[in-house]
């Protein structure tokens, strides 16, 4: 496997969704490829920081105002 | 229709309050964040929300219970907040460039870079970073990853909400985690030097 072949297969093999054959070329090339480990890890990264940090809420005073007038309007329908 | 919502259903139609109020709460949050990563502004994304839960308090009547009531949620809230930007923009595109070739965005930096401590993540500045990196997504790429990533949907839920096929779903996710990793990585690198 090759740079530009990691690169394709880079979300399947983050989500392990890559065959064992794959998956081992995949390895094979990360242990010797310096710059496609930086873009594999840093990858990891960015989903983790937006996983973890993506679940932002509704401001309490905007979801009390929602909640009451869409509460109305269900039970006046 | 699913056995576990159908009581869920029964009661929004009788007009039961504490089944709207398991509805707000179980869904409001997610429609919101789909609706601020696709519109950055609060109060459009609010008004989204109002919008969203209107249809269906409006159609719960009628709702054939095809889909769960979170799918049909977000489906509703996705084509409003479309609907919306094409008002803003007229000439918005939902067809991504190169979408069938192979050709991928190319990584640029290349600098390693470690993850900020946790009381530091929730900073106004990471925040602030996190949104323009998302900001800097297409909406079709910005409403597969927040989908996929930050609601933790699977590929074929993404794929029904956004009436996009599997494959499609999962292109461009890999698309938008690699600009998100580019746009990261020149702020992290300096960052954490």
């Amino acid at each position: 496997m090759n740079c530009e072949q990691l690169l394709q297969y880079l979300s399947d093999y983050i989500d392990q969704n890559l065959d064992e054959d794959l998956s081992a070329e995949a390895q094979e090339h990360l242990a010797t490829c310096p710059n496609c480990r930086v873009v594999l890890d840093t990858t990891q990264k960015t989903i983790s920081l937006f996983r973890k940090q993506g679940k932002r809420v509704i401001p309490a005073h905007r979801r009390q105002r929602l909640f009451s007038q869409l509460q109305n309007a269900f039970q006046q329908k | 229709m699913t056995n576990t919502e159908q009581p869920l259903i029964q009661a929004l139609r009788q007009r039961n309050p504490e089944a709207f109020t398991q509805v707000f709460n179980q869904y409001s949050d997610k429609i919101y964040r789909l609706a601020i990563g696709l519109l950055n502004n609060e109060d459009e994304a609010e008004g989204i929300v109002q919008e969203t839960f209107m249809r269906l308090i409006e159609h719960i009547d009628q709702f054939e219970g095809r889909s769960q009531i979170g799918t049909w949620l977000y489906r509703v809230a996705y084509n409003l907040c479309i609907d919306h930007l094409r008002k803003q923009q007229p000439n918005l595109t939902l067809a991504e460039e190169h979408e069938n070739s192979a050709k991928l965005p190319q990584p640029v930096i290349l600098t390693n870079w470690h993850q900020p401590p946790e009381k530091l993540l929730a900073s106004e500045e990471i925040m602030t970073q996190l949104d323009k990196a998302i900001e800097s997504l297409s909406p079709t790429l910005r409403a597969v990853f927040i989908l996929r990533e930050i609601e933790g949907l699977s590929t074929a839920e993404t794929a029904q909400i956004l009436n996009l096929t599997p494959g499609t779903v999962k292109v461009r996710l890999h698309r938008a985690r690699l600009q998100l990793r580019e746009q990261l990585a020149a702020y992290f690198a300096e960052q954490t030097a």
